[in-house]
């Protein structure tokens, strides 16, 4: 079937600031197999992990429209307001946006690293 | 306003909202059903992101009665102007919207009816329809974010295991090393993120054994999940009855069995690319096997990566068997544990008490009450040898919970249904804890989070194995350090915790440092066969990681030898080649193959499934009267696999019968259902292999003729399937909260463990039962089922004659003082082990009258005869499945067979007197005829009945062996000439005069010879060169001496006259007056003359009538049979067999 050729990924998204990775399979503003949703910004599919329904998606992360990084969606690391920002970002231009953003941001901590140190090897 | 033509198609409904627009926003109400449905037609349609009634669309509605109620406190929110920003430098800011609305901060939005232009949206309010749409974008939203919650937290455990920092590690290392050591303690990760590395790094054909099926599913599943894939099919497993992989799969979890299987077919192992052994420390048999098939495999698979995964249990055990492979070594993530040594004071010795004193166990869970204040989580897990102990426990903490309210107490064992392991995993209500009765299951199978609590008895239950009795204990040992150290690590997974140790710290250090190996445990048989049927080699030599005690290797040879299995040389034969690829044990293999011989394949499929299973009658309904009598009309004196051979059938039937409910009718009768689904599953994998292996035609289809019930078929197997996903989709088990057990001093019984599982099942679909009607054809079954009900009389004889010959040589005699004592005390014996009784699960338990020999002592010879050598056509022997050593010595799963018949077509030894009147089986069984006559007759006829039936089960299998080749090779021409199979006629012959064998009423006594005895049997090598005046006695062998009995072997397993007795010294020169009643030849002869002459002359007979006179005169083709002989009356030599001497000589008269 299709589907198992649309599910195929298309390779790994990787937060550039969490480092949080995972494999997507679309990137696009129309998730496949989805005809009443649309996306509003250019965004990192994939097909949603935990639902057993095959057209469930979920987003993974977009760029932000003022740095370019690749950033996921999670709340550590950027937020969306028409747009995608990543946190730097926003805190760099916290004057462009609203007070709920801004009071909203306040809460928010840094983001978790994810990235491991990794150990030595055992002599080789 | 509405488009004409939906007007009219709901005009009804429209006339209530016509009055005016305001008047219907006014009276708008979003909980009624019809409004409900209006925006559901429109939004929630089959090719839209939600669907109408599924489970999203009552989460959505949820979800927006929530948000109403939110957005009616927040409606006096002020809409606050923000003052005009000059416009950003940078472009993406600049247009910003700035009054703020949540609606900005959603990602996505939704396509609706009223941009789809479809008409059928646009008669509902547009006002009412962007409330709609506002809340299904937050809907949806609060959808991403929950998944992506997971997702993250999902990828921070992940990072977070111990073992994170060493996948890179572990990778680079496989890429310098063939075989690379992950040696990890429990928690550290591995066996869940090592196979993702692999995966993640692009490998693929990765395989990851584990010792256990259980294990196979649950990493599968997790595995999945993690990696992401938990819905595609880039993660599989395979175990004995279940698959999940397909083309995609990359990577399959499977039992080491399964593995060494798929070896056994592929040596070189293609399929793979990477192989991860999982769990080596246990030490299971099949997985030492797989290291030495592995460690030999591997210079000629050098692409093959291996990785073996360990607890940090002897490590440099396996890294040097592999030529000191890298190790690389994973912390655990364990909390500190404080250890509390309390002994046990030696109270019970006293009384020599069976159960066990659960008053230690008590003690602790007083200490835990008055120590921890009960709002301080942490369950408690108590380690004890097996399930009798489990139950005493269980009864008292019990009775100790429903008196504090603090405790809720569950067992835990591989007995259990799937269901009742279960619940261990649920939680507790606030201030109660959790107490688990485990054997060492969750030792290391089984995880159990929130466990702060350990109590170790220090005990575990093993079976162990007595190669020289063949015998399996389940014997109580001490366990090892290294298993005292896991079961104690159980209690720091989740933060600090206390092990009690319910022996002394010098009891510790007296344990050994490791438990000791399987294959130093166990009977060998299966794996010798299978080592030979993968052609490594004489398995006295293979290179075990640690060899198995060389008496246990022997042992199993010559098991199978005396199985048939191999031949003298230890080559398999045809018959040892099929067990090999049968996964079942020896025994059961054979009945497999001869019932197919005799057409009873299809209830020799349900008795070899139902032997192979645990058996399904649970403890607790053998102390119930109402369950034992319900299970009474099932029963069948004829021995125990009848009883589960009815049970099965009757259970079918249930389940054909769709109004009834199958679980209700097994607890009924107590009867684990579990273990029917296994018999059923067992059953049809036994089959397709007797398919495969061409002893069983394959079924047909059997498709109803008519196309509407083809359809009603196919329409129940789609609903079928539906329910299973359905259920599948519901099967993320969310955690239940246990509830106290009300009535606690019941709990122990079985209905109330039922209970609880029973009740979660109903109020969705059983599983089972789904499952079970997806993957068998019931009608198939049911057929069978009714077919054994219909089988005939002779039919049953012959299906208990194939059973006894599969179970030969298990066999025990009744004690002859059984009729005098009480029905609990009966007593039996085998070969090698005296006093076994009958396990009390079986039905001789309550009937064992049917083994008793009623009949009064027959008249005649013998006068001398010790009283209880009882002379009876009736002695009866028991032929058992296991005998099992746990407090008693039990029989398992006896069959009632009849002693003289059964002795003389099975016996591998056979030894006689002079006049045949006393025959000895085996070494061990003594019987004595009266009739000597008659004896001699019954010998000649039992040689007959096993030379045939012998070359017909050669036959069969040679023609099954050539069929398989012939599909090997796919070449029909160049075959060499197809071995024939046996005719149906032939077969029909064999059994009909098996069965008239088997009614022959011949009174004997039957006698276990007593060690002395045994000993004194033979009368040695003679010095005597004179052979028997009459040589090719009993058909057309040849008699040579027997080198070490004396006396003459006539086949591979009689020896004629080579029992030491006063009397044989003159027996065999004693001559009687005889008439042949077939030729009416009258001569006194000695018996060997008589029996000689008899079965020449019935083969003389069988050239046709008048062949008698004529045969000498014939050109016949020259017999073994034919000797040398002198006549001294008219002095001429001739060839002669000798029936034509005996001729020959009568004309001299």
């Amino acid at each position: 079937m299709a589907s198992e050729a649309e599910r195929r990924p298309l390779g790994v998204f990787e937060c550039q600031l969490c480092g949080l990775t995972a494999p997507y399979s679309y990137v696009g503003q129309k998730p496949p197999n989805t005809q009443s949703v649309v996306l509003l910004e250019e965004s990192y599919v994939m097909k949603d992990p935990f639902s057993p329904d095959r057209d469930r998606f979920l987003v993974l992360g977009a760029q932000c429209s003022v740095c370019g990084r690749l950033v996921c969606v999670g709340p550590e690391c950027s937020l969306f307001y028409s747009k995608r920002f990543c946190l730097p970002c926003v805190r760099e231009n916290l004057g462009a946006f609203p007070a709920e953003i801004r009071q909203d941001l306040e809460k928010r901590k840094a983001p978790p690293s994810m990235r491991s140190s990794g150990r030595a090897c055992p002599g080789t | 306003m509405a488009a004409p033509r939906a007007r009219e198609a709901r005009g009804h409904r429209d006339h209530r909202r016509v009055p005016s627009e305001e008047e219907a926003l006014e009276k708008w109400d979003w909980d009624r059903a019809e409004t409900r449905r209006l925006f559901e037609d429109a939004f929630f349609r089959d090719e839209d992101y939600i669907r109408q009634g599924s489970e999203d669309c009552h989460k959505f509605w949820a979800f927006f009665e929530r948000l109403q109620r939110f957005q009616s406190l927040q409606t006096s929110r002020k809409e606050e102007k923000d003052p005009r920003h000059p416009k950003h430098r940078i472009p993406a800011l600049a247009d910003l919207p700035h009054t703020y609305d949540p609606r900005y901060r959603i990602n996505l939005s939704v396509l609706g009816p009223d941009m789809r232009d479809t008409g059928r949206g646009s008669r509902l309010p547009p006002k009412r329809v962007s409330e709609f749409r506002r809340a299904l974008l937050h809907y949806l939203d609060f959808g991403q974010k929950q998944a992506f919650g997971r997702l993250a937290k999902l990828q921070r455990e992940r990072a977070a295991l111990p073992i994170a920092q060493y996948g890179d590690c572990i990778l680079q290392t496989l890429k310098q090393h063939q075989v690379v050591v992950v040696a990890g303690d429990t928690g550290c990760g591995k066996s869940t993120q090592v196979p993702q590395y692999l995966l993640a790094a692009g490998f693929s054909h990765v395989a990851c054994t584990q010792p256990r099926r259980i294990a196979c599913i649950s990493l599968a599943k997790r595995v999945g999940f993690e990696s992401l894939s938990q819905y595609g099919s880039q993660v599989g497993y395979q175990i004995r009855f279940e698959s999940t992989r397909s083309a995609a799969t990359k990577i399959v979890f499977l039992t080491v069995g399964l593995l060494l299987r798929q070896i056994q077919r592929e040596p070189s192992l293609p399929q793979y690319k990477v192989l991860i052994v999982d769990e080596v420390h246990e030490r299971q048999l099949h997985s030492d096997f797989l290291l030495g098939v592995l460690q030999r495999l591997l210079p000629t698979r050098p692409d093959l990566k291996v990785v073996l995964m360990s607890a940090t249990i002897n490590i440099a055990l396996f890294s040097s068997y592999f030529g000191n492979a890298p190790v690389v070594q994973v912390p655990g993530r364990l909390f500190p544990i404080t250890v509390i040594y309390q002994p046990q004071e030696a109270e019970q010795t006293a009384s020599k008490s069976e159960k066990l004193d659960p008053r230690p166990f008590l003690r602790v869970l007083e200490a835990i009450d008055n120590k921890y204040a009960a709002e301080e989580r942490g369950d408690l897990l108590v380690f004890l040898s097996g399930m009798a102990e489990i139950g005493a426990v269980l009864e008292a903490a019990q009775t100790y919970a429903s008196r504090t309210q603090r405790w809720v107490v569950l067992p835990l064992h591989s007995a259990l249904s799937v269901a009742d392991q279960d619940k261990v995993f649920d939680v507790a209500p606030p201030g109660v804890r959790k107490c688990i009765l485990s054997t060492n299951i969750a030792e290391t199978s089984v995880t159990i989070e929130g466990i702060r609590f350990v109590v170790d008895s220090g005990k575990v239950k093993e079976m162990s194995y007595d190669p020289q009795a063949k015998l399996q204990r389940l014997q109580e040992f001490w366990i090892s350090q290294a298993s005292a150290e896991q079961r104690k690590g159980r209690a720091g997974r989740t933060g600090p915790g206390v092990c009690y140790r319910l022996y002394a710290e010098s009891d510790y250090d007296a344990f050994a440092p490791y438990p000791v190996p399987e294959i130093r445990r166990v009977a060998l048989d299966a794996l010798v066969l299978q080592m030979k049927s993968m052609s490594v080699g004489d398995p006295r030599t293979f290179p075990f990681i640690e060899p198995p005690p060389p008496a246990s290797l022997e042992t199993a040879i010559q098991y199978l030898r005396d199985q048939g299995a191999l031949d003298a040389s230890e080559a398999l034969t045809p018959i040892g080649c099929l067990l090999a690829q049968l996964p079942v044990d020896v025994v059961i293999g054979k009945m497999l193959i001869l019932g197919s011989m005799f057409s009873l394949a299809e209830p020799v499929l349900t008795i070899a499934a139902a032997l192979s299973v645990q058996s399904p009658f649970t403890r607790s309904a053998q102390s119930s009267l109402e369950c034992a009598a319900a299970r009474r009309p099932l029963e069948s004196d004829q021995g125990d696999p009848f009883t589960l051979f009815n049970v099965f059938n009757a259970w079918v039937q249930v389940k054909a019968e769709r109004s009834r409910n199958s679980r209700k009718w097994c607890r009924r009768r107590g009867v684990e259902e579990h273990r029917l689904y296994e018999m059923a599953n067992l059953r049809r994998q036994f089959k397709e292999l007797l398919e495969d292996h061409g002893l069983l035609a394959g079924a047909q289809e059997a498709t109803p003729g008519d196309s509407y019930s083809r359809l009603q078929q196919r329409l129940e197997r789609r609903a079928l399937h539906q329910l299973k996903r359905q259920h599948e989709e519901g099967a993320g088990r969310r955690r239940k909260v246990l509830r106290l057990q009300e009535e606690a001093d019941d709990g122990s019984s079985d209905e109330d463990r039922a209970g609880p599982a029973a009740r979660r099942a109903d109020d969705s679909v059983d599983i089972q039962d789904v499952k079970f009607k997806l993957r068998h054809n019931l009608e198939q079954l049911q057929a069978a089922a009714s077919s054994a009900q219909a089988l005939t009389r002779e039919q049953l004889l012959l299906l208990k004659l194939v059973l006894a010959r599969g179970l030969y040589p298990q066999l025990a005699v009744p004690d002859p003082f059984n009729s005098g004592r009480k029905d609990s005390d009966q007593i039996f014996h085998t070969q090698a082990k005296q006093g076994a009784v009958l396990h009390p699960t079986s039905v001789f338990a309550s009937s064992p009258e049917v083994l008793h020999t009623e009949e009064p002592p027959a008249t005649g010879a013998g006068g001398s005869r010790d009283d209880k050598d009882k002379m009876s056509s009736k002695h009866q022997l028991l032929a058992f499945v296991s005998l099992l050593e746990t407090n008693k010595l039990y029989l398992v799963n006896c069959v009632r067979v009849p002693a003289l018949q059964s002795l003389l077509l099975f016996s591998r030894s056979l030894d006689t007197n002079g006049d045949c009147s006393r025959l000895v089986a085996d070494g061990w069984l003594e019987l004595q005829l009266v009739d000597s006559e008659g004896a001699v007759r019954l010998l000649g006829a039992a040689l007959r009945l096993r030379a045939r039936w012998e070359s017909a089960l050669d036959r069969q299998l040679s023609h099954q062996a050539w069929q398989q080749q012939r599909q090997r090779r796919q070449r029909l021409e160049e075959d060499e000439e197809e071995a024939a199979p046996i005719s149906r006629t032939e077969v029909a012959a064999l059994s009909r005069e098996l069965l008239q064998f088997m009614a022959t009423k011949v009174p004997c006594s039957l006698r276990r010879l007593t060690g002395l005895e045994a000993q004194n049997l033979y009368v040695g090598p003679q010095t005597v060169t004179a052979t028997p005046s009459l040589p090719g006695l009993f058909g057309s062998s040849t008699l040579s001496p027997h080198p070490t009995k004396g006396g003459y072997s006539v086949t591979d397993f009689l020896t004629y006259n080579c029992l030491s007795s006063d009397t044989d010294l003159y027996s065999d020169c004693l001559r009687t007056f005889w008439t042949c009643p077939r030729c009416d030849l009258h001569l006194p002869l000695t018996p060997l003359e008589r029996v000689a002459h008899e079965s020449a002359c019935a083969a003389g007979l069988d050239g046709g009538p008048g062949a008698e006179e004529a045969a000498p005169e014939q050109p016949q083709k020259p017999s073994a049979l034919q000797r040398p002989y002198r006549c001294d009356a008219c002095h001429r030599d001739f060839l002669f067999t000798p029936t034509e001497a005996l001729r020959h000589r009568r004309q001299h008269m």
